[in-house]
């Protein structure tokens, strides 16, 4: 798992928590104490959090600042692998469907792809997402409404719940956080879960999206077996375990080979 | 009385997706018991059990009520076991009637111990006058065709002394009155109180020479009946079991133009009438039983095979390929059947496995473009997930899986537009078939036709946008994905 999702998961945990102890969260999240430690320590220098005995609180104001990163080798791989995904995704969109995208980055590429698609109706909870459609000229853009959570900039909580409720799409695009050795799918945030969960009911088909790089990982907050979507789109790299995994479990996983050059789109 | 051969809970792991699980059957004297079940459900490895090729990880074997464990084929035939196989080994270089008497040469006569070639020749004439076999006793056995091969192991099979005889599949791609010569001998062979196994996809056999018949799906026995309760619906509903059918991944694509047509083409006896068309973006599936004449169908179309009659157009163009070559120039690519012989170079390496169809795209000043050859199998290695995947690693230590992916760089390389698949995921594990499927959606995305050949009649479901049935060398169905259902599928193919 990168730093910089551990850390996340952190900081979200935290800000619901207002408080968390190293040895639960060096199993949650399945890396060793000191690694836990280390990540608080950044935290608590960015300000972020106070470190206490076997543990840490949420710092007054601490969650208010916004943070910059660098730019890692590893951030631009997983990058292209998350183009790579949306192209695929785009195969499946025809002219006129009416899809969900819920928020994330495979979601934001995906979202300016569907520029060569036309009438669609896009549903999402991601604001970037809903920007980039509503300024294609012939789609459209539906924003869910709810508590806007400023690092996914995605809004989230039981208002967006309860207007996901009142719509029924034909293709349901869910970004996921992690897929473990179980064949489980798992997010950052109790919000994203609790949202993923209602959207699955209000689809009639659901594909779930997620970079080669998140798989044998746990994103913390338990969104349910891979047997509940029909379709995962994946990078070609994933290990092969989780290749025979899924066949075996009858769902289509759909890799995003691009390897043939015959020819452009005819 | 105790029955002939008794088998009880055999248990055996074969690999790690096959295994034989807790089949017990009884087999009388003077009984034919049919075994049916599709492609890769454990018949022939049962048998192969019960002739002594591998033994049994647990359970026994009872043959006339006594437990046997061979260790061998040949012990097992000591025991008065014959097990017919379905490839004919004959003797090429001896005249049929030769082969038909080999095992029984030296107990012709005490002594003196001598062949007589006119004698020989003499009985064997009499005995396939007897049997209705139009075959030469003096014709050598090179000269005979598939058919007729099978027919003189048949022959092999029932001059011999024997307890228990199993034929695999005897009439593969046999005409009526072939089959009806075979069935003659079958049950001569059963009337003198032998215990036959018949393996058979031809439904309609079961009650022509069958007493019993079990029916075997994924190493399990579904079903064991008398004949004459084994109506076809049953019997196909036997055969099918629960099935995987969720987890084929193909990507919805548009149809373009048409890229093939085939108008009644003919290849000897063994193609009879085949037209179909195929379009861009299309996958179009094709099966049928063995000797349906689907992979000399492939084979006519990449130009290994001349077709006898019949007209091949590529986009719109008449074409009569003399060899592979010509094929390839008109963007044909062919994965065969039999991976290992005809299409892996085991002792060359990745980078010249993949770049052997395409050479023409690495020219440079002076040979090869090493380099460039180098660069871009690395990218094909990368973007069909090729493991371990150095571009010099030798073929030959690479899993199945792993060298199938190459062929399929190999002619991904070669920049073709039509891709005849033969059997591309036989054999091979999951993640590569994975792999694989997902190779091909990126084919079609890209307006490149896919044509599939397959026993896999889930995979063919999975994937294809239309489905062709041969059977005895003619297209007896044409369903398109809505339509086509396992059922009907396997009915059509062994009608």
């Amino acid at each position: 798992m990168f730093a910089v999702e551990r850390i996340n998961i952190i900081r979200s945990y935290l800000r619901e928590h207002g408080k968390l102890d190293v040895h639960s969260i060096s199993e949650m999240l399945n890396v060793s104490e000191v690694t836990v430690r280390r990540d608080l320590e950044k935290l608590e220098n960015e300000g972020f959090l106070e470190r206490q005995h076997g543990g840490a609180i949420l710092a007054e104001g601490g969650d208010e600042e916004p943070r910059r990163l660098e730019i890692s080798e590893e951030e631009r791989r997983a990058s292209a692998d998350r183009e790579e995904i949306a192209h695929v995704a785009l195969l499946m969109v025809r002219d006129g469907d009416v899809i969900m995208l819920t928020n994330g980055g495979i979601a934001r590429a995906l979202a300016r792809k569907l520029a060569e698609r036309t009438g669609l109706t896009v549903l999402t909870n991601d604001i970037p997402v809903a920007l980039e459609i509503a300024a294609q000229p012939t789609n459209k853009a539906v924003l869910l409404g709810g508590s806007p959570d400023p690092e996914s900039t995605a809004l989230f909580g039981s208002l967006t719940e309860a207007t996901v409720q009142k719509f029924f799409v034909n293709k349901l695009f869910m970004e996921v956080d992690g897929i473990s050795e179980q064949l489980q799918m798992t997010v950052t945030s109790q919000e994203k879960a609790a949202l993923i969960r209602e959207a699955m009911a209000c689809a009639d088909e659901r594909i779930a999206l997620c970079e080669a790089g998140r798989f044998s990982r746990n994103a913390f907050f338990r969104l349910g077996p891979i047997s509940q979507v029909g379709k995962v789109i994946t990078n070609t790299s994933v290990p092969e375990r989780y290749k025979s995994g899924i066949f075996a479990m009858d769902v289509k996983l759909f890799t995003s080979v691009n390897a043939f050059e015959g020819g452009g789109n005819e | 009385m105790s029955p002939l051969l008794e088998l009880r809970s055999l248990c055996k792991q074969f690999s790690t997706d096959f295994a034989l699980e807790n089949l017990s059957l009884e087999l009388g004297a003077g009984e034919v018991h049919v075994l049916v079940g599709q492609n890769g459900s454990g018949k022939s490895a049962l048998m192969g059990l019960v002739a002594g090729q591998g033994k049994p990880d647990s359970g026994q074997i009872l043959l006339g009520g006594e437990t046997v464990n061979f260790g061998s084929v040949p012990e097992s035939r000591k025991a008065g076991i014959i097990f017919q196989r379905q490839d004919p080994l004959l003797y090429d270089n001896l005249n049929v009637a030769e082969n038909v008497y080999f095992h029984r040469l030296s107990k012709r006569r005490r002594w003196p111990r001598i062949v007589e070639p006119y004698e020989l020749r003499e009985e064997c004439a009499s005995l396939f006058s007897r049997l209705g076999l139009p075959i030469d006793p003096g014709a050598p056995v090179s000269s005979l065709g598939y058919t007729q091969r099978l027919l003189i192991l048949a022959v092999q099979t029932y001059v011999a002394d024997s307890r228990l005889v199993i034929f695999d599949e005897p009439t593969a791609g046999m005409t009526d009155p072939e089959r009806e010569i075979l069935f003659t001998i079958v049950r001569e062979i059963r009337d003198r109180g032998v215990g036959v196994f018949y393996i058979s996809h031809k439904l309609d056999e079961i009650g022509i020479v069958g007493d019993k018949v079990s029916v075997l799906h994924q190493g399990r026995m579904t079903g064991s009946l008398p004949c004459r309760d084994a109506d076809r619906e049953r019997i196909i509903g036997l055969m099918t079991g629960k099935s995987f059918t969720e987890r084929y991944p193909r990507l919805a694509t548009t149809k373009g133009s048409r890229v093939l047509a085939v108008e009644g083409l003919q290849s000897d006896t063994v193609l009879k009438d085949v037209s179909f068309s195929l379009h861009k973006g299309e996958i179009l599936g094709i099966t049928g039983l063995m000797g349906s004449g689907r992979t000399r169908l492939a084979n006519c179309l990449f130009g290994s095979s001349k077709p006898t009659g019949g007209s091949i157009r590529i986009e719109g163009r008449q074409e009569n390929f003399g060899h592979p070559a010509e094929a390839m120039a008109r963007g044909i690519a062919l994965i065969p059947e039999d991976r290992e012989h005809d299409a892996v170079f085991h002792f060359q390496d990745i980078m010249q496995n993949m770049a052997i169809a395409a050479l023409s795209r690495f020219r440079g000043i002076s040979g090869l473009d090493a380099r460039y050859m180098h660069e871009l199998s690395s990218e094909y290695i990368s973007g069909l997930a090729i493991r371990p995947g150095k571009p010099g690693d030798l073929m030959q230590n690479y899993s199945g899986g792993n060298q199938q992916k190459v062929v399929v760089a190999r002619w991904l390389m070669s920049l073709c537009r039509i891709f005849i698949m033969d059997e591309p995921t036989r054999g091979i594990d999951a993640a590569a078939r994975i792999d694989i499927y997902n190779a091909m959606n990126d084919l079609v995305s890209k307006g490149a036709a896919v044509i599939l050949i397959s026993s896999d009649i889930d995979e063919l479901l999975g994937m294809c946008d239309r489905i062709l049935v041969l059977a005895r060398g003619r297209i007896v169905c044409d369903l398109a994905q809505g339509q086509a259902s396992k059922e009907r599928i396997i009915d059509y193919a062994s009608a």
